[in-house]
């Protein structure tokens, strides 16, 4: 199954070869990135979760050099970073927009002047600085807030400001640094709407890292999780979603997926002999159409008694899970799943202390 | 009482030509300093620990000398910049020694209350240091450094009284000579006074700058 979008072509954006990070503060040295091998391909969006303290600031930090890698490379569209000249990196950065957590706007300054900042650095001349930033602001949808200051906007509005700055010097990469882990569900909405637009309108790379899932999957197209400053699982949404395999993984996606046991079920398999044969299926794509069950009831002498399930969609592919009991003879239970995974869908055992 | 009102003109003028020109010469001295101060230390943009320590250590040996010794010790320089070391113009020069290290201290004060996350933002765009330093680290401290101005300010008028000493001249002057050492309480009265209009003036006049470029 392809469900990546690799139409958007191939050629990496973002590479990090062997990228370590270590900080000598105190007395022992804190290792906040180990090897880390990734790429980020034009036009995608890359999505890298973790807990805080996993690493994935200093990895961002890497892209543009906030931080510099102990050892390793950082290769940015063709350019190794760690090659390049302070001067050198200072042009590199023009081609990447930033966006904060915090905003880190100039409280000092109207929004106009904050959006133009980085044309004003670059010695763009008055009359095309006003052009592009009427420009951005109306693309962010605050063209009218020009002269207001940035202490007078709501977090969102923040925020759409510091991405209209980001976007000042047509940058080709974007990104972000825990952009909506300051404002709240709605807001974050309407933020990864816009982050989703500037990707499609511009084809843009961006790069996010937040402790969110839902993030993740409401925009990204690949995602790495990230656990003591190491990349612990990557792939493509769908995939990690739909069957993460590291512990941690497991974790950020049950905060979105409620693919867990309802304690209810989970009591009945611990308490309740008749559970037994508890098998919970994944339906992925094409397969999540399919009458399964009835087919198999009719094909197999089973009966079924379903306990819980759901279906969802991930990256526009629809995803299912169903946990079931299958009632039978053991035989016809064997040949029942043996059935189910010759159609390539995924079948578990639910063992009861375990799920 | 022993002075009559040209006298006290006389003498306000003189304070505030202290006060302006030692304003002026201290702040040309102390706000790169407190710029260096901040922009050196450890992680900061332009991190050099030896040029830190070294400025840290000197300003400091400057802050803990008292200005009645100070003015005196530096007699000889005093000499060599004004060709005297009496009158209005040669108080300047121990005053601007006063203020000077004592405004770069409130400089970096002000400065390091800077967001760190704008000046991140600052790097993210490629800005170099200079222009981070005036695109970025003073505009966002400038309501703060208004204060730290007017702090300084009212310093400088206190100090200048003490430059009578030196035959410095001044409100302050007035009041040690005529109003301390010759017991004429009116005058006293009158000099203190004005000292006070003029330091509720100057710190009234820093609040409502500070606060219209704050502005919210």
């Amino acid at each position: 199954m392809n469900h990546t979008k690799t139409a958007k072509g191939k050629n990496s954006m973002i590479e990090f070869q062997d990228l370590s990070k270590i900080y000598h503060s105190g007395d022992n040295p804190v290792k906040a990135l180990d090897g880390i091998n990734l790429k980020i391909n034009k036009g995608e969006i890359y999505g890298v979760i973790g807990f805080s303290g996993a690493g994935k600031s200093s990895l961002i930090r890497c892209v543009n050099f906030l931080e510099r890698p102990t050892s390793g490379k950082v290769i940015v569209d063709g350019h190794d970073l760690t090659s390049l000249s302070t001067k050198e990196i200072r042009d590199v950065k023009k081609n990447i927009g930033m966006i904060f957590q915090h905003f880190n706007l100039l409280n000092s300054k109207t929004v106009f002047a904050n959006v133009a900042m980085p044309l004003t650095l670059a010695k763009v001349p008055k009359d095309k600085i006003r052009q592009r930033v009427s420009e951005l602001l109306e693309f962010v949808g605050l063209a009218d807030k020009a002269d207001s200051y940035p202490d007078q906007l709501s977090g969102g509005q923040k925020q759409r400001i510091g991405i209209a700055r980001a976007l000042a010097t047509q940058p080709s990469i974007l990104l972000c640094d825990e952009a909506t882990s300051a404002l709240d569900p709605q807001t974050t909405n309407s933020i990864l709407q816009l982050l989703k637009k500037i990707n499609q309108d511009y084809n843009i790379t961006i790069l996010m890292i937040t402790h969110e899932m839902s993030v993740i999957r409401q925009i990204c197209d690949r995602v790495a999780v990230m656990e003591a400053g190491k990349i612990i699982e990557e792939g493509t949404v769908f995939d990690v979603f739909s069957s993460p395999e590291t512990e941690t993984a497991k974790n950020f996606v049950s905060t979105v997926m409620h693919d867990e046991l309802p304690d209810s079920i989970k009591k009945a398999l611990e308490e309740h002999d008749g559970l037994q044969k508890v098998y919970k299926i994944n339906f992925k794509g094409n397969s999540t159409g399919q009458p399964l069950l009835s087919e198999l009831a009719k094909k197999f002498d089973i009966h079924f008694n379903v306990l819980f399930g759901n279906i969802t969609e991930l990256q526009g592919v629809p995803f299912g899970n169903l946990v079931v009991e299958f009632q039978g003879k053991q035989n016809e239970i064997q040949r029942a799943l043996a059935y189910i995974k010759e159609k390539e869908i995924s079948v578990k055992e639910v063992i009861p202390h375990a799920s | 009482m022993l002075v009559n009102s040209s006298q006290i003109i006389e003498a306000l003028i003189e304070t505030i030509q202290m006060v302006a020109f030692s304003l002026l010469f201290s702040a040309l001295l102390g706000l790169p300093l407190g710029v260096l101060l901040v922009v050196t230390r450890k992680g900061h943009l332009l991190e050099n620990l030896p040029v830190f320590n070294v400025l840290n250590a000197i300003i400091n040996i400057f802050r803990s000398v008292p200005f009645i010794i100070l003015m005196v010790a530096i007699i000889p320089l005093t000499r060599l910049i004004v060709g005297t070391s009496i009158g209005t113009a040669a108080a300047v020069v121990p005053l601007v020694f006063y203020a000077g290290p004592y405004i770069a201290r409130l400089v970096e004060n002000s400065l390091l209350e800077v967001d760190k996350g704008v000046l991140e933002a600052a790097e993210a765009m490629g800005a170099t240091p200079f222009q981070t330093i005036f695109k970025f680290l003073v505009p966002e401290a400038l309501s703060s450094l208004v204060l730290a101005f007017t702090i300084a300010t009212i310093g400088l008028v206190g100090a200048s009284a003490m430059a009578g000493a030196v035959g410095g001249g001044g409100i302050g002057d007035l009041a040690i000579t005529y109003g301390y050492q010759r017991f004429d309480t009116i005058t006293m009265i009158i000099t203190v006074a004005i000292l006070i209009i003029i330091v509720q003036g100057l710190q009234s006049l820093g609040n409502l700058l500070s606060k219209k470029i704050r502005r919210r």
